[in-house]
């Protein structure tokens, strides 16, 4: 017999009508979003516990587990007196509360649960007893007319996520009654034989109800193998393929065989690739501009490249250091929260997963995001189904808070960047810093040494539905007692004991070789490891599950998080085991590596699939594409209607300024960025804001600085970090967005004090689908978009020296789904690259920030001063203004001998401060330079025109900076600088005004443009 | 011959400041030792071979049901007795950030042992926040901020419940909140309101001041390269080393 507790946390008399921000901002949020006032909210925390008997004194541990005896007090279903709530509730002013009760879906990771049951189980007298617990929300609501409609369109749109979410609407008086405890209640299939000797038609039916993904020509390579072998496949084995081969795993269109070509006519200035045969582009630009680099270069620091979960290198004489960088796109349109969670948290255990194990040091992450006020102003409407954007954004940030903050790694470097295209599918990319030892108990640690006869251990989260088939969720209904399979939750806490875990068993040499499961779970984690011992057999009825239940196919591919998968030599086993225990994490041994050339799984004994290693991983031949570059047959943009746009006020640059300094690419995010925390560890140097501590630290850095030292590296040296992206670009010349990308991201870690001859490269692309089909007539120009970007990545990362060391791309970002009109849409995020570098910073003595520090500094631009061009990029974006061909070009050769001497400069501490100019050029950058301070400047422009000086002021291209320096070192400055573009822009007053012949701009005034968002809850 | 100092710092179950504490007390000539709970519960006669147990910031338990509310709980059913001859023989205990919360909710302070008068909660703002703060050091009881007493001293805070309250309607919150006054337990102010905490308090000590818990992080501002602004970046140390030399000395003279 189950007994079922349901128990609300309520405050204590002294606290019954304190009032949270949240409730208030709830409030503030129906009422913008959804026209709907509410008088009264008031958010509760419930949890729901099963006992398999009664248990005495319940109510006095149930008190001491989950309430702050200082603050609140326990309500209990099991309560005889019920009648104080009413009593409270009409303390807090209901006179008719409603309730929307939110519950966990069966089988959804249920953190607070998760906590709790660990807390009952500390109590001496509960340690024994059979207990289960499941968390809740309920919001008592009062307002205005309020029908149980209304409730339900506010939990679905705001308060709850219908796939991981239950929402009852029930009265006050109800809530208490007819308990039921969300459990699964499955049952496993059994594994079945799939036959393909079907025709066509059928074969494809198969593929897309198991959604295997799989081309046509895919699936004739596999009837074909299984003709040859003379057996058909097992469910298993096919869901082994579909998941090795998906463009997510195998990366299928960057080792596609690409012809390439262009129109004969392109505008002023884009570069002629002329006639292309690719023979793949991640091995002919990506790779190749490393090998050349390498070789060229012969860079003794370049440890593991593309090969491991993360690049590593050398920047420190004690530690090598390692970088990864993810996306978490799809997941997070499904859900905000959850995906950019789980996105940190997995590329965290990339970092975990690389040689024998790296620490994660810091984390990064760059958001590409729409905003609902842009629909709403320009009444456009969106398509049905898409979440409204700004809700997007808020669960997209706490995630990433609650992903970094809880696992204690710091989020030092990011960016958030806005365009109305990303509605359909949000970008979320998740970077990662991680530090190992360079040798360990005699051995590298970058080496990965699994060896046929070791164990295969797979350790922390169980295995659960989550992430079976994710990508197909639209066609699928949710029942009760079927867990949600599409989205995860993060369980930072498990992830957190099981990354401390990984650290002090490699530390003890309890392991060989470890690795993530990530997408593509045993399948792809064990077969990746044993592709090296070539053969591994597993036990799949050994692993651990959240609940009984899954079929073997499930075990097999699931997505579940917080899992990594472990080579340990038999002898070692016991004591790996038993340190696992020791610490809290959970540990099942799941078969062992072999080297019979097959991946042999069984399943209670019963083998479920035997594949040969060959074929999985080495038989699939390349998909051959065609490439187009004509602009003129872009596809017409899914907004038909003109959006209006400011006049444009010439002259009066000051208003110009400041609407750029309030718009959403350039506007501070430091009211979302403080959220993070971007120095836990103690070692962020050059933080994401800088500034005086009386304009509240308020200016905006150029990279995260991170000292080694308390890293167990050098005492004095760092690392910056740093990032590029320029999607606004790619509509005008997506070569020239991945140039302007990678000179960004190296330029912002050259201004605080980077060594360019020391920097490493990640690229990230984001891409609409480049594969034709009748929904995506205009793929050729989007894959072409795809080489121009690469053949750019691959020319600028040669000439400036700097190898990429790992990078990830996604291909499939775009949505399609109906108007209210019933028309169908398709949106697709303009190509967008983020590019991350890494920077050693030789000596903290080189360490510089943006902020300028003394009255009577020198103001310099390096780089040109762009009068002769028309790209203002941000301006056009508010104002009726048109840039116009030729964009600003980079001699690349000449910039790094640029930044060579901007770092010698440093060294030798002529340089006070450094900030890139960036999205809304020079007045903007130096609006930053001087607002987060006391200090003002005169600016010189006499020489230059009115035309010129809006472009002056204005126009953005690539490698340009503000620097200021001592007055008494600029004439040596100004020497080290002869045969470039330099220009004095005047100099530093005290007056915090920004002075010339055109205006006197008040820093404050900037600022509060800048951060016309603070105080705001998104 | 100076004393040897033993400073056991906890880790495990999601505390994540223990390598910047350890590092803070190795800097000023103290032994430092992470120690995993697990390790601590099973061995607990470790905890009596150190004069200073520091408990370090994170998010213990995910801060789920109420940050360092299952850490405590833990603390207390697996090692009560064994802090409680720690804490009655007069060696040192600081809890920093999440640690804080754990004493707090384990009846470490204000008062040890007695019945909990005082909490931390969210902060007004509703939400965490990592923000460097200027703090005043009033005179007060507590021998770790000796040095720092009636001087100035900026610190990060990173927390989400730094908020403190006291227990009991107004009165008694004021009587609480007097109380410590009187005795000098109040150790460490902010400058302006930043979370919503009663008094402006960021730390306060236990009676004797042996015992000190503070929301900012002083481990994150031992060297002058850690500090917020540009133009303070430079080699020197932090006055925040001052709280963990402070702690070291006590310990050489007197234990």
């Amino acid at each position: 017999m189950k007994i079922l507790t349901r128990l609300e946390i309520f405050p204590n008399t002294y606290h019954l009508e304190d009032q949270k921000v949240q409730e208030e901002n709830l409030k503030i949020w129906f009422k913008k979003y959804m026209d709907i006032s509410l008088e009264h909210i008031w958010e509760i925390k419930t949890f729901l516990i099963e006992t398999s008997r009664t248990i005495d004194s319940f109510s006095i541990y149930a008190q001491e587990v989950f309430t702050d005896s200082v603050m609140e007090t326990l309500v209990s279903s099991n309560d005889v007196e019920q009648k104080k709530v009413y009593e409270w509730l009409k303390l807090r002013g209901f006179k008719n509360p409603q309730v929307i009760d939110i519950g966990f879906r069966p089988g959804v990771t249920d953190n607070s649960a998760h906590a709790a049951l660990e807390a009952l189980k500390l109590i001496p007298a509960l340690r024994s007893e059979e207990i289960k617990v499941s968390s809740g929300m309920m919001f008592l609501v009062e307002g205005d007319s309020l029908t149980s409609e209304h409730l339900i369109k506010m939990a679905n749109e705001k308060l709850a996520n219908n796939l991981l979410h239950k929402v009852s609407i029930v009265p006050l008086t109800a809530r208490m009654a007819d308990l039921k405890f969300p459990s699964v209640d499955i049952q496993a299939a059994p594994s079945k034989m799939i036959d393909l000797q079907v025709d066509h038609n059928t074969l494809m039916k198969m593929n897309h109800d198991n959604c295997w993904a799989l081309s046509a020509d895919e699936l004739a390579h596999i009837k074909r193998h299984y003709e040859d072998i003379e057996r058909n496949p097992t469910d298993v084995e096919m869901e082994i393929i579909a998941q090795s081969w998906s463009e997510h795993c195998k990366h299928k269109i960057f080792s596609s065989e690409i012809t390439y070509s262009e129109a004969e006519n392109l505008p002023e200035g884009v570069k002629r690739l002329g006639d292309l045969n690719i023979q793949g582009i991640f091995k002919s630009y990506i790779k190749a501009a490393t090998k050349r680099i390498q070789e060229e270069r012969n860079l003794p620091w370049l440890i593991s490249v593309f090969h491991d979960n993360a690049g590593i290198v050398r920047f420190d004489d004690k530690v090598d250091v390692c970088i990864k960088v993810e996306t978490h796109n799809s997941p997070s349109a499904l859900d905000p929260y959850g995906g950019s969670l789980t996105g940190i948290l997995g590329v965290n255990r990339d970092i975990y997963g690389v040689g024998l194990g790296a620490r994660p040091i810091a984390n990064t992450n760059v958001f590409c995001l729409a905003e609902n006020d842009y629909f709403k102003e320009n009444q456009i409407d969106l398509p049905l189904l898409l979440k409204n954007p700004d809700r997007i954004k808020e669960g997209v940030h706490l995630g990433v808070q609650d992903g970094g903050n809880k696992s204690g790694i710091p989020t030092v470097n990011g960016a958030f960047v806005f365009d109305r295209d990303y509605v359909g599918k949000p970008l979320v990319y998740c970077g990662t810093i991680g530090v190992m030892p360079q040798r360990e108990n005699e051995a590298p640690t970058c080496d990965k040494g699994q060896r046929p006869g070791d164990l295969i251990v797979m350790a922390g989260g169980r295995i659960g539905k989550d992430g079976i088939h994710g990508a197909t969720f639209s066609s699928m209904e949710l029942v009760d007692g079927v867990p949600s399979s599409v989205v995860q939750i993060g369980d930072p806490i498990t992830q957190k004991r099981l990354g401390d875990f990984l650290i002090e068993a490699r530390k003890r040499a309890l392991f060989n070789s470890v690795t993530d499961n990530g997408a593509g779970g045993v399948s792809s984690s064990i077969g990746e490891m044993a592709q090296k011992t070539n053969g591994a057999v597993v036990h799949l009825d050994q692993a651990l599950v959240k609940y009984p239940g899954l079929s073997p196919y499930e075990l097999m591919v699931s997505e579940s998080q917080e899992r990594m998968t472990f080579s340990v030599e038999k002898e070692k086993k016991d004591a790996f085991m038993k340190l696992a225990e020791e610490r809290g994490v959970e540990a099942s041994v799941v078969g062992e590596f072999t080297d019979s050339g097959f991946l042999h799984v069984r399943y209670n004994n019963e083998v479920v699939a035997n594949l040969s290693m060959h074929f999985l991983h080495e038989s699939l031949i390349p998909m051959k594409l065609a490439a187009n570059f004509d602009p003129t047959k872009a596809s017409a943009h899914w907004i038909k209607k003109s959006v209006s746009k400011f006049k444009l006020p010439e002259t009066h640059y000051e208003e110009v300024l400041f609407t750029l300094l309030r718009s959403p690419n350039v506007r501070s995010h430091e009211h979302l960025v403080r959220r993070y925390d971007h120095e836990v560890k103690g070692a962020t140097i050059v933080k994401p804001y800088t500034g005086t501590a009386e304009a509240g630290f308020s200016a905006p850095s150029d990279a995260g600085v991170v000292w080694m030292k308390p890293h167990g590296g050098n005492a004095d040296n760092a690392l910056a970090i740093s990032c590029g992206i320029n999607p606004k670009i790619s509509a005008y010349d997506s070569y020239a967005m991945a140039v302007y990308a990678v000179d960004e991201a190296v330029r912002n870690a050259v201004c605080t004090g980077a060594d360019p001859d020391e920097m490493v490269l990640v690229d990230n692309y984001c891409w609409p689908d480049p594969i034709p089909s009748a929904k995506n007539p205009d793929a050729e120009l989007k894959l072409s978009h795809l080489v121009r970007s690469s053949a750019a990545l691959y020319d600028i990362s040669v000439d400036y020296g700097m190898p990429f060391v790992s990078g990830k791309d996604s291909m499939k970002n775009d949505f399609i789904g109906k108007t209210k009109s019933d028309e169908t849409v398709k949106i697709s995020v303009p190509p967008t690259l983020l590019v991350t570098a890494m920077g050693r910073v030789p000596s903290l003595q080189c360490v510089t920030t943006s902020e300028v520090k003394k009255a009577g500094d020198k103001l310099y631009l390096i780089g040109s001063d762009l009068r002769n061009f028309r790209s203002a990029f941000e301006v056009e974006l508010q104002f009726d203004y048109q840039v116009s061909y030729p964009l600003p070009a980079l001699d690349t050769k000449k910039q790094l001998s640029l930044y060579r001497i901007i770092h010698q400069a440093m060294k030798e501490k002529l340089i006070n401060s450094a900030h890139d100019i960036s999205d809304g050029g020079l007045l903007v950058a130096l609006a930053e330079k001087l607002m987060g301070t006391q200090f003002g400047c005169k600016l010189t422009a006499q020489d230059l025109s009115a035309e010129e000086r809006f472009a002056f002021y204005f126009n953005e291209g690539p490698g340009r900076m503000i620097v200021s320096v001592p007055a008494e070192a600029s004439l040596k400055f100004e020497n080290l600088f002869a045969g470039h573009d330099l220009r004095n822009l005047g100099e530093v007053t005290e007056t915090g005004t920004i002075i010339s012949e055109d205006f006197a701009i008040s820093g404050s005034e900037c600022l509060k443009n800048y951060k016309y968002l603070a105080g705001k809850s998104v | 011959m100076k004393k040897i100092v033993n400073v056991l710092v906890l880790t495990g179950d999601g505390i994540n400041c223990e390598e910047e504490t350890a590092l803070a007390f190795k800097e000023e000539g103290a032994v430092s030792k992470i120690v995993h709970i697990a390790d601590l519960i099973a061995h607990p006669e470790q905890l009596h071979e150190a004069q200073i147990l520091a408990l370090p910031g994170g998010f213990s338990f995910g801060d789920e049901l109420g940050s360092g509310q299952v850490l405590a709980l833990k603390l207390r059913h697996a090692l009560g007795a064994e802090l409680k001859k720690f804490v009655d023989s007069g060696k040192l205990v600081i809890g920093i950030c999440n640690g804080f919360q754990a004493l707090v909710r384990l009846g470490l302070l204000p008062k040890p042992f007695q019945e909990r008068t005082m909490s931390l909660t969210h902060n007004r703002q509703g939400h965490f926040l990592d923000k460097w703060v200027s703090l005043e050091v009033p005179p007060s009881a507590c021998l770790w901020t000796k040095a720092l007493q009636e001087k100035t001293i900026q610190l990060p805070i990173r927390h989400g419940e730094g908020k403190i309250v006291f227990a009991g309607d107004e009165a008694s919150q004021q009587l609480i909140y007097e109380t410590l006054q009187f005795n000098g337990q109040i150790a460490l102010r902010y400058r302006e309101d930043v979370n919503g905490s009663y008094g402006r308090i960021a730390g306060i000590c236990d009676q004797e001041g042996r015992i000190f818990g503070l929301m900012p992080h002083p481990e994150a501002a031992t060297s002058n390269w850690l500090l917020p602004s540009g133009a303070q970046k430079n080699d020197g140390k932090g006055l925040a080393a001052l709280i963990f030399k402070s702690g070291i000395d006590y310990c050489e003279k007197h234990l």
